[in-house]
């Protein structure tokens, strides 16, 4: 986990049931629109991840300058999804403008680590496993 | 849908909004794919069910304990006279899964409010966050119903006797294309895809209108009777890839077209296509308009 990744984490796992609720709700809140550059190759259904009940749309991209490369996170979530729209929010707010290799080192269990996976249950957990392989591969692929 | 065999059992949105506060005979429960979807805003007086974390088990597969559900029940003021209406999001797919899971446990008067969470907000309706706390009540289930549930062996047999069956997944799951991209695990992974011999497919969607309410009398026997051949009178069973899609249609056979005996087969696709020796059909069946839609 990155810096950013570890204080979400550390605010996650610290608080009651309740409260965690709240602060998903606030991360889902947060979650940034698609960039106007994307919402074409959304519209073709291009980025879709299927292991999602909640249609989520992930569009990882890596630009190197002066020798670093640097991922973008872009992503789009249609509809009610608070669940997918907090979850995958907190990546992209610990991950966007990150290093490649800080993106290949998000410990798989992330769910577990945030202290979230018993207010999931085990399905969502699954699917979430999904979303982050991708988000994984898709940047392992954009850094190649 | 006043046509429905069952007309008591769906609640339209306006009966609902005139009984919100009568909550010593009724309570709403509000039932999602989506687990955050209740904390950003419910009906009035709703409480919240969770399809995973409220009634499975978490280590066994499995639904709650009869136990643990009497006490869910308790800890929701819930008494064996309330009348349970379910409502969700995504046409209700969760809430009659709900519904299926209070059914199976005993519990007599339950309704879904036809439409769910899409059509009360489209008509504008109001929403809270404001969580309602009901004095708890000691609830013992009354009419227990283990018969709506059917396991792999049930199935194995209805299968050798040739009985109907209802695969309710998407036709790319029923024709056994592998579906999920590479470098990604499916969520819920079958090592093997294609469908129980004998069933045919009808995706559970094409129950619901656009605006999440259920379609009509004369439009559902055309699909499941005309055009699938199914018969109320015959047993059937329903599955999908792990019971939820399939409890929408096992309300609407049982419901809303009368069938006498309809059971939902919840370890669906992801136990029969991981069990050893178990037989799977692939491909399009000889009648190929079975899987139109």
């Amino acid at each position: 986990m990155n810096t950013r990744l570890r204080e979400i984490a550390a605010e996650l796992a610290a608080a009651p049931r309740d409260f965690q609720v709240e602060l998903l709700l606030e991360h889902a809140r947060d979650f940034p629109p698609l960039p106007d550059a994307f919402q074409a190759a959304r519209d073709a259904g291009l980025g879709r991840i299927h292991e999602c009940q909640a249609e989520v749309y992930f569009f990882p991209q890596v630009t190197t300058e002066s020798g670093r490369q640097t991922v973008h996170l872009h992503a789009d979530i249609p509809g009610h999804a608070p669940t997918q729209r907090a979850l995958v929010g907190i990546l992209i707010d610990a991950y966007d403008g990150a290093t490649p290799e800080e993106v290949a080192a998000i410990p798989d269990d992330l769910l577990r680590q945030l202290g979230v996976a018993a207010l999931l249950g085990p399905q969502r957990q699954h699917g979430f496993a999904g979303v982050l392989s991708r988000l994984k591969h898709g940047v392992a692929e954009a850094a190649a | 849908m006043s046509d429905a065999a069952h007309p008591e059992i769906l609640v339209s949105t306006d009966w609902v909004a005139k009984h919100l506060a009568d909550t010593d005979r009724i309570r709403v429960i509000e039932s999602n794919e989506d687990v955050l979807l209740y904390a950003t805003g419910h009906l009035h007086n709703a409480v919240h069910v969770d399809w995973q974390t409220d009634l499975q088990d978490p280590d066994v597969r499995d639904y709650i304990s009869q136990d643990q559900f009497e006490a869910l029940c308790s800890r929701l003021g819930i008494r064996p006279d309330t009348t349970l209406v379910f409502y969700g999001d995504k046409s209700n797919w969760w809430a009659t899964y709900a519904f299926w899971t209070f059914t199976m446990f005993g519990h007599a008067d339950c309704r879904v409010m036809d439409g769910g969470r899409t059509k009360w907000e489209a008509e504008g309706r109001t929403l809270t966050t404001d969580v309602p706390a009901f004095e708890s009540t000691d609830y013992t289930a009354q009419h227990p119903e283990p018969s709506i549930r059917a396991f792999r062996d049930d199935v194995l047999a209805h299968m050798n006797a040739g009985g109907p069956m209802v695969d309710v997944r998407s036709p790319a799951e029923y024709i056994g294309e592998i579906s999920h991209a590479p470098h990604s695990p499916a969520s819920e992974p079958a090592l093997r895809a294609g469908h129980i011999p004998g069933a045919s497919n009808v995706p559970w969607g094409r129950a619901a209108n656009a605006d999440g309410t259920f379609k009509s009398r004369d439009e559902l026997e055309a699909i499941y009777l005309d055009e699938q051949g199914l018969n109320p009178s015959e047993e059937t069973i329903t599955y999908c890839r792990i019971g939820e899609r399939s409890s929408h249609t096992w309300f609407v056979l049982r419901y809303l077209l009368g069938f006498d005996n309809v059971r939902n087969y919840d370890g669906s696709w992801t136990e029969w296509g991981n069990l050893v020796g178990a037989p799977v059909e692939k491909g399009v069946p000889d009648n190929a308009s079975e899987i139109a839609g």
